[in-house]
């Protein structure tokens, strides 16, 4: 059995895509797909708002097992990622800020890496225990998921 | 007895005032029956308790599951990172 790498971890220090990309670039990858998500400073979209800053919290090895779990769910479905990386950033962290990043490497890019990426990022929204306080102009409000987990997630 | 720790995060630690604690509970206690003990001690979180996830050793787990010994009890909102 092939060893293909996976990393996982919550952080407070900045992401460094490219760090993350060699560690699971294998000789046979020949495609990543890449999520990245950022503090959006300026909302437009349903309730239009500006963020000065978000907060994030994590209860951190829950988080980091539940990120594995995440890892595991992605190969479980598409055999072809080769390497892993789910990385979340946490503590206070300013518009145009790069917030979380997964990233998964294949042979070619038309192998379902990219939907193995998208897969991920949903995945750690529902079930990996972070969560964020934003901080604007009228105060503060903790953001609240909708996912509610289910027996064995 | 059983002696578990609870830890608090967001919006039911800012409700709760503290962040951890170290609780005595009677063996074979559900994770329903001590929601309503953590009620009954934090007033606040009251309102909280009915919508709110729990893990027990950092597993999800639900109102039926019975607390075993020593466990790391998390009582928090549904998550929002990313």
């Amino acid at each position: 059995m092939q060893h293909f790498p996976t990393i996982f971890s919550i952080t407070e220090s900045e992401i460094d895509l490219n760090d993350l990309l060699a560690k699971i670039t294998l000789p046979s990858a020949g495609a990543a797909a890449i999520f990245t998500g950022m503090v959006r400073g300026v909302t437009a979209r349903d309730n239009p708002h500006e963020t000065k800053y978000l907060e994030y919290e994590a209860y951190i090895p829950m988080a980091e097992a539940k990120m594995r779990q995440v890892a595991d769910e992605i190969r479980e479905r598409w055999s072809v990622v080769e390497g892993i990386a789910i990385v979340q950033r946490i503590g206070k962290l300013y518009p145009q800020t790069p917030t979380v990043l997964i990233a998964c490497t294949a042979a070619h890019r038309d192998t379902g890496v990219f939907e193995a990426a998208r897969y991920g990022i949903d995945r750690l929204k529902e079930i990996v225990p972070v969560w964020k306080k934003e901080v604007g102009p009228n105060g503060e409000e903790w953001i609240e998921g909708a996912h509610i987990p289910k027996a064995g997630e | 007895m059983n002696k578990v720790k609870i830890l608090f995060f967001a919006t039911i630690k800012d409700r709760a005032g503290q962040k951890s604690l170290e609780l005595d509970i009677p063996s074979q206690t559900t994770v329903l029956a001590l929601k309503e003990k953590l009620g009954v001690e934090f007033p606040n979180l009251k309102d909280s308790l009915k919508s709110v996830l729990i893990s027990i050793n950092q597993e999800y787990s639900f109102d039926d599951a019975v607390i075993p010994q020593g466990a790391e009890i998390a009582l928090f909102p549904p998550v929002s990172g990313g």
